[in-house]
């Protein structure tokens, strides 16, 4: 039973990384590194002042290095912006960001579970639960949703620029 | 001259002004475009940040709908031309441009303000939380001639304004001093006219004073022709004769002082101005005064005893007085008091006179007195508030005439029903004292030089030369009597030894005959008898070389000034 469930997860996301090109893939990863200029944390979520901003993949990380080559010397404010890799997303895992591809140890829903509430900005595509920020195809452009209600619930301010870039604002 | 000189100095006042106002407006329309300039370019700036600010999250998610909202929201401003996006790499992402835009870079590697061809180009990083994410870039809009000229032409219209109404100002002020110089010009023509008809007012008073004269005048000849008219009929009796030769004599005399007057009104009259003792002269007037003012007025004397001479003449002054006690009379007809007071004073910071020592002679009345409005032309001749014939309006001008020719002035203080109080201040004479201006000795030494003199006289007018002649006679000259010039020329080689010429002759006049008279006879002492009331005209006609007595004369005052000639050349 559970490995059924982690065979159909994982033949799920498979063929969702399967399916997706690599130049979505590439726009995406884009996208998760361009997110963070246009959010604001509370300052208990970093370590110090200068501590980096984490930016997780949870589960399979389908992006094969591009968002490490995305993020490569990028600073958002005094943070410098680095890429990690969890299996499981809880509180603990010290992500600011955290793209939720799930895995067969921890589905995208179990993941939002695990950090609700904490200042995380929760990304997610596809056709699984939301996060605060959702990545959808619109024709052959990646747009996103935004979901300000649970990033108020998360404590993060996220810009009217971006809010307004989105293909859809949740309240 | 003075008048011109203002001219030249206002055109230049006029030129510099322009200047000034012409520098200060070009001045000011460059302050005015740097500043124009200056906010245009700041305008272009905030522009091009505000665009930086708004485009950020649409670069950074490359959405070129959003980008191409933002430029367009930014081209609404008419002052931007052409705006573009550029990505971090300097590709260009996005652009809008008007047609008239300047080409924008098809690459941008930096921020960069600079400007081309009028326009301002700005650009600027896109900056989000410290990541660049790319540029922007806006182009301003070239100004057009239009919108130059109108932000200048207010400026421009100010400034022509300003320089029309300096013109104007300065042509206006031309014509106020030329309007002003013609004002005075017309002032004085008519200040001239002003004058000129005053002395023919005076003219024509005079002219109908001659009429009240006249009259005056054939009284007087009617009593003297009376006079001689009852002596032809009583010749044989000698009291009889007497006593109407001295009324003869009596209107003459009047008729004499109604002349006096009249010349010493016109001032022409040579005074004979003496060192003379007013408080002595009004001592001597005591009879005469009493009678002019009769029983009903109470005559008071109050003089000093300083024996301060005054210069005047004697007669004049008397004049002055009896004229000053007439007016007090006919101002006192239910009788009162008249005070003649004579006192020294010493006068500073007077208004009229030169600070000084004075002789103040007041006649003071208690009658009617008089209001202000005839008071303030009390001293001006030919005004009276006498009935017609029954003043001249000379009186007071003679007293002022006296009080003038003395070094001083005459005031007049009166109030209706106050009574009047006439003052004369004359002047304190300076160098000799006042004496017998005449030494006796010299008239008694007189008849032994007189004796048998022989006298040339020369009168146009036999009567006048008859009776001459007998007086003369009868004081023992010798007479040669000439009825003209010619006849006074021939007669000189009969050795006359003085000569009494009138001045009036038909033909050749006293002062040719004198003059021709001296060339023959240049020590030849020469008296000439004048009616003429400008005695000074006519020592002037005679260099000053001959006496002059006043017609009509006495005879015996005649061979007084005969003898006391003719000893003094001897």
């Amino acid at each position: 039973m559970r490995r059924l469930g982690a065979a159909l997860a994982a033949g799920l996301f498979a063929g969702g990384a399967q399916a997706a090109p690599p130049l979505e893939l590439a726009v995406k990863a884009a996208y998760i590194a361009k997110f963070a200029p246009f959010v604001v944390w509370p300052s208990s979520a970093f370590a110090g002042p200068r501590a980096p901003l984490v930016v997780c993949v949870q589960g399979d990380d389908p992006f094969d290095g591009m968002l490490e080559r995305m993020a490569a010397g990028q600073n958002v404010g005094a943070h410098p912006l680095v890429v990690r890799r969890v299996a499981r997303l809880d509180p603990e895992s010290g992500c600011q960001i955290a793209y939720l591809a799930g895995s067969a140890a921890q589905s995208p829903a179990a993941a939002l579970k695990a950090v609700e509430g904490q200042p995380v900005l929760t990304v997610t595509d596809g056709d699984s639960s939301r996060g605060i920020v959702h990545l959808v195809l619109v024709g052959d452009r990646v747009r996103f949703l935004i979901d300000a209600g649970k990033a108020g619930q998360s404590r993060l301010g996220i810009s009217s620029k971006l809010l307004a870039l989105a293909a859809e604002v949740k309240r | 001259m003075s008048q011109r000189d203002p001219e030249p100095r206002r055109v230049a006042l006029l030129w510099i002004s322009a200047l000034v106002l012409v520098v200060a407006s070009v001045g000011l329309a460059f302050r005015e475009e740097a500043a124009h300039q200056g906010e245009a370019r700041q305008q272009a700036e905030a522009q091009t940040e505000v665009l930086a600010g708004s485009v950020s999250a649409a670069l950074s998610f490359d959405d070129e709908t959003a980008m191409r909202q933002d430029l367009s929201a930014l081209m609404r401003n008419p002052q931007v031309s052409a705006a573009a996006i550029y990505g971090t790499d300097g590709r260009q992402l996005a652009l809008m441009a008007r047609p008239d835009a300047g080409p924008a870079p098809a690459r941008l590697a930096g921020p960069e303000d600079m400007q081309a061809n009028g326009r301002d180009l700005v650009a600027r990083p896109v900056v989000e939380q410290g990541s660049r994410l790319g540029f922007v870039y806006v182009q301003t809009a070239r100004e057009d001639l239009s919108a130059f000229v109108a932000r200048h032409t207010g400026l421009v219209i100010l400034t022509l304004l300003a320089l029309m109404l300096l013109t104007f100002m300065t042509s206006t002020a031309a014509r106020l001093a030329t309007a002003n110089l013609r004002l005075n010009e017309e002032i004085e023509a008519r200040a001239a006219a002003e004058d000129a008809l005053r002395q023919s007012q005076k003219l024509e008073a005079l002219g109908q004073l001659t009429g009240g004269i006249a009259h005056d005048f054939n009284n007087l000849l009617q009593a003297i022709r009376g006079a001689f008219e009852l002596i032809l009929g009583k010749a044989a009796d000698e009291k009889v004769v007497r006593r109407w030769a001295r009324n003869g004599l009596e209107a003459s005399d009047r008729g004499a002082s109604l002349t006096r007057q009249l010349l010493a009104f016109s001032r022409q009259q040579k005074l004979e101005l003496k060192p003379l003792i007013v408080a002595d002269t009004l001592a001597g007037m005591g009879d005469m005064l009493a009678r002019t003012l009769g029983p009903k007025i109470e005559l008071v004397f109050d003089l000093d005893e300083e024996r301060v001479p005054v210069m005047s003449d004697a007669t004049q002054l008397e004049l002055a007085v009896m004229n000053m006690a007439v007016n007090a009379r006919d101002a006192m007809p239910g009788g009162g008091r008249l005070t003649v007071r004579s006192r020294k004073v010493a006068l500073s910071g007077d208004a009229v006179l030169p600070s000084g020592s004075y002789i103040e002679l007041q006649v003071i009345d208690t009658g009617e007195g008089m209001p202000l409005h005839v008071m303030r032309r009390a001293f001006d001749p030919f005004y009276t508030t006498k009935a017609l014939g029954k003043g001249t309006g000379l009186g007071l001008a003679q007293v002022y005439g006296v009080a003038r020719q003395a070094g001083g002035d005459a005031r007049i203080a009166s109030a209706p029903g106050a009574g009047t109080t006439v003052t004369l201040m004359l002047s304190e004479a300076s160098g000799e004292a006042a004496g017998p201006a005449e030494a006796p000795e010299a008239a008694a030494a007189a008849p032994s030089v007189a004796a048998g003199a022989t006298v040339l006289l020369v009168d146009d007018d036999e009567a006048v030369r008859v009776v001459v002649r007998g007086g003369l006679e009868a004081r023992g000259f010798k007479v040669l009597d000439a009825n003209g010039g010619e006849a006074a020329l021939q007669l000189a080689a009969r050795g006359p030894q003085i000569a009494v010429i009138d001045y009036a002759m038909p033909g050749m006049d006293g002062a040719q005959t004198a003059e021709r008279l001296r060339r023959a006879l240049p020590q030849l002492p020469i008296i000439l008898a004048s009616g003429h009331p400008d005695t000074a005209a006519v020592e002037r006609a005679l260099g000053g070389s001959a006496t002059i007595v006043r017609k009509p004369f006495d005879i015996a005052k005649l061979a007084e000034t005969l003898t006391t000639m003719l000893a003094r050349s001897a």
